[in-house]
C-alpha cells in the first residue's frame, strides 16, 4: 500500500519573496523531479487549518497580529512577535498561507488518528521554530505542534523527531512540560548555529522532564558520525517511550551544500536515515508517522534529499542518474550546474582534519544527554 | 547591570546571640550557606556553613558547642560589603579577590540585600545567554573608536536585531565581538561583511557552499 501524500498548490502562497531562502522553488523542483523519474505523485488535498486550530497552540494576541500584518496593517509591536523581521518579513495574506501549511500537517495527523492511514507524507510544513507567541526563523505558525496537539487530544502519545540542522526549539518549548510528548532534535550545536538552544540539559520541566532530548552536533560532522549518534540516542528513547504515533520533521539542511549551516551530510546518508526511521516507526510506534518537510536551502541538495524521502516511503527504487531534461531545465533556471546523480559523489568536499575529534565529541555529548534523561525514565 | 538588579532582598539575618545549632538549622531549612549576623539591628558579621563546621570540628582547638556557642563567637568580622549601585563586575571582583562566597549589600547603614556566587552566575547567564532565538556572529575588530558603530550600522542596514553583544580584547590591537542576532541566515550577512573587509570569525567560510 502506498503512503498517502498531502499537498496543495496553496502551499506556494507561503512566499517571503524572491530573495528569501525559504523558497517555494524547492517544492516545484521536487515535484518536477518525481514526474521526470516516472513517479508523478498523487495528492490528498488538505483542508486549510481554521483559526481555532491554529489557536490550539498559538496565543490570540499573536494570531491577531499575523492576520493584521497579512492585511497590510501595521502596529508598532510587530517586532516583539517576530513579525516583519529579516527572517519572517510581512507578505500579503501571510495568515492564510501559513494556515494552509498547518492544515496539511493537521490533515496528515487526522488520517492517522482516524485510522485512515499509518504513514503519511506532508509535502510542506515543518515550521519548527514558531513559538506560541513568536514568528521566528522563517516560521509563522507551528504546523508540527498543531498536529501533535491534535494527536494528544485524541489520547495518543507522540514522539517528535527533528532532523533539521537547526534545533526544533518551537516544538520543544510548546510541549516542554507535557508528559505525552517526547521531542528529539539532532542539530548543529546552538553554540554555533541558530536558534542558539538545543543543549543536552534542556530535558523538559514538570511532568515533561526527561522527555525532551537534544543532540547538539559539532560543526563539520559527517555522515558516519551523524548516523552513529542518531541511532545511539534515538533508539533507546523510542524503545522506552513507545509512542502511538511519530511526527518527523525531515529538514534537508544538514547537507554539505547547504548555505545556512556547517554540517556535512551527503545524500548517501539519507538513503540510510529514512529507511532507519521507517524501521523505528514500524518497531516502536505501531507503524504510525507523519513525515513533513522543513529547512533546506541548497536547491540542488534539498530536491534530491526529499526525492529520496519520497521514493523510500513509496518503496520505489532509487535511480542512479537524474533525468537529463530535469537537470537541463533547472540548471538553466538556477544558472549553475546541478549534481547529476541522486547520490553525491565521493570526495565532494575537502577532508576534515578534526574528524576523529568530532566523532569522539558527538559520541560523548550523546552519552551525556542519555545520562541526563535516563533517571526520569521509569 | 548593577548589584541591585541581581541581589536577593529582603535578607534573612540572625542576632549575634543565636546559637550555632539554630543558625545551622536555618541554613538547612532555607537551603542557604550564608547568613549576615546583626547586633542591635546593625550588621556585625557573617556566619557561613563552613564557619560552623570548622568551629565545631573535633579538630578545632577549644571546639565550640553547637547548642551553647553563639554565632557571635564563630562569625567572620569585620564584613566586606557592597553597595546596591556597584556594577556586578565590581561585586564579582571583590568576591574573587577576597575569596568569599557572599557579599551583604548596605545602603548607608541599612542591610538591603545579599549577593552570592550563584547570583553572579545568574547575571552571567543573563549577559551572555540566549533569551531569544538567535544566530551567532563573531567578528574581530580593530581596537579603535567607531569600529563597533560601523558593525552595528551594517546590522541595522540588513534589518537585523541585536539580542546581545559581547566584546573582549583578543590581540595586540584587536577585540573580538560576539553578537547574537535575530536571524537564521547569518552566512549571507557574513559574506557581505567579508566583502567589505571585516574579519569574520564565525560563521566560517566553507568552499563549495552556495550562497
Amino acid at each position: 500500500m502506498s503512503v498517502p501524500v498531502i499537498y496543495s498548490p496553496h502551499y506556494q502562497l507561503y512566499n517571503f519573496g524572491p530573495r528569501h531562502p525559504f523558497s517555494p522553488v524547492r517544492l516545484e523542483m521536487l515535484l518536477d523531479l518525481l514526474e521526470h523519474l516516472g513517479h508523478p505523485a498523487q495528492f490528498v488535498e488538505p483542508s486549510q487549518a481554521t483559526r481555532e486550530e491554529v489557536r490550539s497552540v498559538h496565543l490570540e494576541s499573536f494570531v491577531r497580529r499575523v492576520e493584521a500584518a497579512g492585511r497590510g496593517e501595521r502596529t508598532p509591536d510587530f517586532d516583539h512577535y517576530g513579525i516583519g523581521t529579516a527572517d519572517t518579513p510581512i507578505f500579503a495574506g501571510m495568515d492564510e498561507a501559513a494556515r494552509w501549511l498547518v492544515g496539511g500537517t493537521l490533515t496528515a495527523a487526522r488520517m492517522i488518528s482516524t485510522g485512515k492511514a499509518k504513514e503519511v507524507l506532508q509535502l510542506g510544513g515543518g515550521l519548527h521554530h514558531a513559538q506560541k507567541d513568536l514568528a521566528s526563523g522563517f516560521c509563522i505558525y507551528n504546523d508540527l505542534s498543531v498536529a501533535i496537539r491534535h494527536l494528544t487530544d485524541q489520547g495518543l502519545r507522540v514522539a517528535y523527531l527533528d532532523i533539521d540542522v537547526h534545533h526544533g526549539d518551537g516544538v520543544q518549548w510548546i510541549h516542554y512540560d507535557e508528559p505525552g510528548v517526547l521531542t528529539f532534535s539532532i542539530h548543529e550545536s546552538g553554540r554555533y548555529l541558530y536558534p542558539g538552544t538545543g543543549y543536552i540539559h534542556e530535558i523538559g520541566k514538570a511532568e515533561g522532564t526527561g522527555r525532551k532530548l537534544n543532540i547538539p552536533l559539532e560543526p563539520f560532522t559527517e555522515d558516519d558520525s551523524y548516523l552513529e549518534v542518531l541511532q545511539m540516542g534515538l533508539e533507546p528513547a523510542l524503545r522506552w517511550f513507545r509512542p502511538d504515533a511519530m511526527v518527523i520533521q525531515c529538514g534537508a539542511d544538514a547537507h554539505y551544500l547547504d548555505p545556512l549551516a556547517e554540517i556535512l551530510l551527503t545524500t548517501r546518508v539519507y538513503t540510510k536515515i529514512f529507511p532507519l526511521l521507517r524501521q523505528y516507526v514500524a518497531d516502536f510506534s505501531g507503524g504510525n508517522a507523519v513525515y513533513t518537510l522543513g529547512g533546506g536551502y541548497s536547491l540542488d541538495a534539498t530536491s534530491r534529499i526529499w526525492a529520496i524521502l519520497y521514493l523510500t516511503l513509496q518503496d520505489l527504487p532509487l535511480p542512479d542518474h537524474l533525468p537529463e531534461p530535469w537537470l537541463r531545465r533547472w540548471g538553466t533556471q538556477l544558472g549553475h550546474l546541478l549534481t547529476h546523480t541522486l547520490l553525491d559523489p565521493e570526495g565532494s568536499y575537502s577532508e576534515i582534519p578534526r574528524k576523529p575529534e568530532i566523532e569522539r565529541r558527538n559520541r560523548h555529548v550523546t552519552e551525556r544527554m542519555l545520562e541526563a534523561v535516563r533517571p526520569y525514565w521509569n | 547591570m548593577l548589584v541591585k538588579d541581581v541581589m536577593k532582598s529582603p535578607v534573612l539575618t540572625v542576632d549575634v546571640s543565636v546559637t550555632l545549632e539554630a543558625a545551622y538549622q536555618i541554613m538547612l531549612q532555607r537551603n542557604i550557606r550564608h547568613i549576615p549576623v546583626t547586633r542591635e539591628g546593625r550588621l556585625a558579621g557573617m556566619i557561613t556553613d563552613r564557619d560552623i563546621r570548622l568551629a565545631t570540628s573535633p579538630f578545632a582547638a577549644g571546639g565550640a558547642r553547637p547548642i551553647e556557642t553563639p554565632v557571635g563567637q564563630a562569625m567572620t568580622q569585620p564584613v566586606i560589603t557592597g553597595d546596591p549601585l556597584d556594577p556586578v563586575e565590581e561585586a564579582a571582583r571583590v568576591m574573587r579577590q577576597r575569596k568569599i562566597g557572599a557579599l551583604p549589600i548596605l545602603d548607608g547603614e541599612e542591610l538591603v540585600g545579599i549577593v552570592t556566587g550563584i547570583d553572579l552566575l545568574d547575571a552571567l547567564l543573563r549577559l551572555t545567554g540566549v533569551q531569544k532565538p538567535s544566530g551567532r556572529l563573531e567578528v574581530c575588530l580593530d581596537d579603535r573608536p567607531g569600529e563597533l558603530a560601523r558593525l552595528s550600522g551594517e546590522l541595522a542596514r540588513h534589518n537585523i536585531n541585536i539580542h546581545s553583544m559581547l566584546t573582549y580584547p583578543s590581540g595586540e590591537a584587536t577585540v573580538t565581538t560576539v553578537v547574537r542576532i535575530g536571524t537564521l541566515d547569518v552566512r549571507k550577512l557574513a559574506h557581505d561583511l567579508r566583502q567589505q573587509g571585516y574579519d569574520v570569525r564565525w560563521p566560517p567560510q566553507i568552499s563549495g557552499k552556495s550562497l
